[in-house]
């Protein structure tokens, strides 16, 4: 089976340099983390030098090739010594993570069928892909081009089964170059064995190559009998040095004459897309998060766009000083990948309900569907978009408040104008319009919540005359459901009142009893001496009246 | 193509999206477009009201890019006006938005498509023109806004919620996104910002059944409307209005 293998050598250095990529060209050093970084730089500049050696004590990880003479595992003071100018970043855990799905997506954007054998090193089934996209050179180059749009710098081997595909991989390292690009690193390489040749690549190789697939007691074993490369594995019996090495080097022999028999094991890709980043002191303003936000985004456009991919959802989660995480979910009213659009319900969101606690960490998931296409209208004027349709919303509600945004929707219930809110998500225009109709009727404008009021009745119980309770505009009007919110209506409006010129009713309605709140009204069609008809209620149990509605 | 944008009837944003993306090409030099040739499709600028005599008195219905004003006093039919332009819009397959600040909108009756009609409540006037104006930006195509609730005078100079300088804006706001703009209001508030000016007066009710006796039942009313003021048009005459009564 043809094996291609992704790897991204110095993940924790490509992480870093993914989300500063302006630092690609200057001595940069990723540590351990561990102490507070600001800490770790004012003691570069040495104003913290007296501070704590067990912050001194921290290990290189690994370094950009402009930081001359600094290697992995130096101590940060031994890496400062030798190159003064050196920066520094600790390792961040969000960086990696989503430096490592990225590069699994990046593989799952050439097959679906991949397994990662560790974050940054993954194996994937190749095996047709010539008929797609070109001969196995061109499948190399594509895998390295799917890893540098999501802005990481690998190494793609490819060969016949897994560990050769590794080790072409990493045969392919002198090439790599570490380049800056609009997003992020560039400069990948590939090394491609062709079928039948996996031998005389594997012949020249140094065991050392190998020191992290062989235990090290047999790679000294090996050296002890002056075997240093495979090849020269390969022209020994296998059955002598397994007898004197122990079963490990058979395994190694039959990998030195090309047999690698390592089976794939497919793993499904990562549901969620997120990407994160620790911040280096708490953040409780709008404006710096921004620019987090702007940068996570960006990368996870360049992910939903290498999967041909939207997020259907987003998700927002802030750390907060004291290790809590504030979980929030944003409503896209359709299928979306538009940075700035996201950007805007970030903030719409973020103003709207700001954290109570200055945050330390933002991740950023996206729960992703299928590429909706939007198709443009070429005669006539374009449409909301589901992009601006989502953005419109949360600014409404950014607006108005929660709650009061959304697409009307009849309760099922017996109540007299009820009506609630669901969540907006137009239809597609329909290919052919349904013909217009004219459907002139009286409406009726809702009184919510319904105005109370004093009617004089007639021996017959029939409504005579209609009293309201003043303006509404001093406050003084009585309200069945009091909310206590104060509206734009109240300030100005006027209840009706006046002489009852025409009636119609009792209507009565006897319903949900069942609940805490049941329903026994008599309702009334009036028509007032001043012109209005209005729909006026009578509690059947108190004999207090209501005023429901105008008809307009 | 110059002279296709200039008919109007190619919107130049969705014509440059479709060039960059390669869907369209460009024609080459001397392509025709004399008078022969064949008529392309045009915009239809207007949205019918779904009520004829209005949409004739109106050369089509509601204009895309104008200020509407409904004048009306309550129960002369101005909010069952409002329902019908939202109602022949929406299952015209338009996205409206109804900015409500009164709260007063009912949902139970099946003349509007729901499902195409976004449903705002501000708590006061200034977020109701903030609304309107996203909801144009929006791209939505009809914009309703209800003001029945306010005071039947108009304040002399406005108030410093709704004055001439907020109407002037908003009706800037239309002609530049491209939505058509109706607002219901008591008395006049957008003046002459309004390109279009409908004023409704009340006319009798209709009870059917004898006055006193048990059964008698509202069965609607009646009102009278105009096209009092239209740019590029001229003012009708009374338009009958029949406004029947779905019982609940």
């Amino acid at each position: 089976m043809r094996i291609a293998c992704l790897w991204v050598p110095d993940l924790p250095l490509v992480a870093t340099l993914r989300a500063e990529p302006h630092l690609a060209r200057l001595p940069l050093a990723v540590v351990q983390a561990g102490s507070d970084l600001a800490e770790a730089r004012s003691s570069a500049t040495g104003a913290g030098r007296t501070r704590g050696a067990s912050k001194m004590m921290r290990h290189v990880l690994a370094c950009t090739p402009a930081a001359e003479g600094v290697s992995r595992g130096q101590t940060l003071a031994e890496a400062r010594a030798i190159c003064p100018g050196l920066q520094i970043r600790a390792l961040s855990p969000e960086r990696v993570r989503a430096a490592a799905q990225a590069a699994l997506e990046a593989a799952g954007a050439l097959s679906p069928r991949l397994e990662e054998k560790e974050p940054g090193l993954i194996h994937l089934d190749v095996e047709g892909l010539e008929r797609l996209i070109g001969d196995e050179r061109m499948v190399a180059r594509e895998l390295v081009r799917a890893a540098e749009r999501v802005g990481l710098c690998a190494a793609v081997g490819l060969a016949q089964g897994k560990r050769v595909a590794s080790l072409a991989a990493r045969a392919a390292l002198p090439d790599l170059a570490l380049e800056v690009t609009s997003q992020g690193l560039s400069g990948g390489a590939f090394r491609v064995v062709p079928q039948g040749e996996e031998r005389a690549f594997l012949e020249a190789l140094p065991l050392l190559a190998l020191a992290d697939l062989i235990s090290d007691e047999l790679l000294h074993g090996l050296h002890r009998f002056g075997l240093h490369t495979l090849g020269e594995v390969a022209r020994l019996a296998p059955g002598p040095l397994a007898a004197r090495l122990g079963p490990e080097v058979a395994a190694l022999h039959r990998l030195a004459r090309g047999e690698d028999q390592g089976a794939l094991v497919p793993q499904p890709l990562p549901e969620r897309f997120e990407e994160g980043e620790e911040l280096e002191w708490g953040l409780s303003t709008l404006e710096p998060l921004l620019f987090v936000w702007k940068a996570l985004l960006d990368r996870l456009a360049q992910r939903l766009i290498l999967r041909g991919l939207m997020a259907q959802e987003l998700l927002l989660q802030l750390q907060l000083e004291g290790g809590g995480w504030d979980e929030r979910r944003i409503d896209l009213a359709g299928p979306t990948r538009e940075v700035a659009s996201l950007l805007q319900l970030l903030r719409l969101h973020f103003e709207g309900q700001p954290p109570e606690s200055p945050v330390r960490a933002v991740r950023l998931c996206v729960v992703p569907t299928r590429e909706v296409l939007e198709q443009l209208p070429l005669f006539g004027p374009r449409g909301a978009s589901a992009t601006q349709l989502a953005a419109a919303v949360a600014r409404l509600s950014a607006l108005v408040g929660p709650g009061r945004v959304g697409r009307p929707v009849a309760p099922d219930s017996h109540r007299p104008f009820a009506a609630r809110m669901e969540k907006f998500a137009p239809p597609p225009p329909p290919i052919l319009p349904e013909p217009v109709q004219a459907q002139l009727s009286l409406a009726a404008r809702a009184l919510r919540p319904p105005r109370h009021a004093e009617v004089r009745c007639d021996g017959q119980g029939r409504p005579t005359l209609v009293i309201s309770e003043g303006t509404l505009a001093d406050g003084s009007a009585t309200v069945r459901a009091a909310n206590g919110n104060r509206r734009f209506g109240e300030d100005a409006g006027r209840l009706p009142g006046g002489r009852v010129v025409g009636v119609s009713g009792p209507w009565r309605t006897l319903a949900e009893w069942w609940t805490s709140a049941p329903i026994s009204l008599d309702a009334y069609d009036l028509e007032l001496s001043d012109g209005l008809l209005i729909r006026a209620s009578r509690e059947t149990a108190s004999g207090a009246w209501w005023i429901e509605a105008i008809y307009d | 193509m110059t002279a296709l944008l200039n008919r109007r009837v190619i919107d130049p944003e969705a014509l440059g999206e479709l060039l960059r993306s390669g869907q369209v090409r460009r024609a080459p030099p001397g392509w025709p477009d004399s008078p022969g040739s064949p008529e392309l499709p045009r915009a239809p600028r207007q949205l019918p009201l779904g009520v004829p005599a209005f949409d004739a008195a109106l050369g089509g219905g509601l204009t895309r890019g104008w200020l509407h004003e409904i004048i009306a006093p309550p129960s002369a039919g101005g909010t069952a006006l409002l329902r019908a332009a939202l109602g022949a819009a929406t299952r015209a397959g338009e996205l409206c938005a109804l900015i409500d600040p009164a709260d007063a909108f009912d949902p139970a009756p099946s003349d509007i498509d729901l499902r195409r009609l976004l449903w705002v409540r501000p708590r006061e006037p200034a977020q109701a023109l903030r609304a309107v104006e996203i909801a144009l930006e929006a791209r939505f195509a009809l914009v309703a806004l209800d003001l029945g609730a306010l005071p039947t005078r108009r304040a002399p100079h406005g108030s410093p919620d709704l004055n001439d300088l907020k109407w002037s804006r908003l009706g800037r706001r239309a002609e530049r996104h491209g939505g058509a703009v109706l607002v219901l209001t008591r008395s006049a508030q957008a003046g002459s910002f309004a390109q279009v000016t409908l004023e409704l007066q009340r006319g009798a009710v209709r009870w059917e059944g004898k006055a006193g006796l048990p059964g008698r039942l509202l069965r609607g009313a009646s009102s009278v409307g105009a096209v009092a003021r239209a740019r590029r048009l001229s003012p009708s005459g009374p338009l009958p209005l029949l406004l029947p009564l779905e019982q609940r």
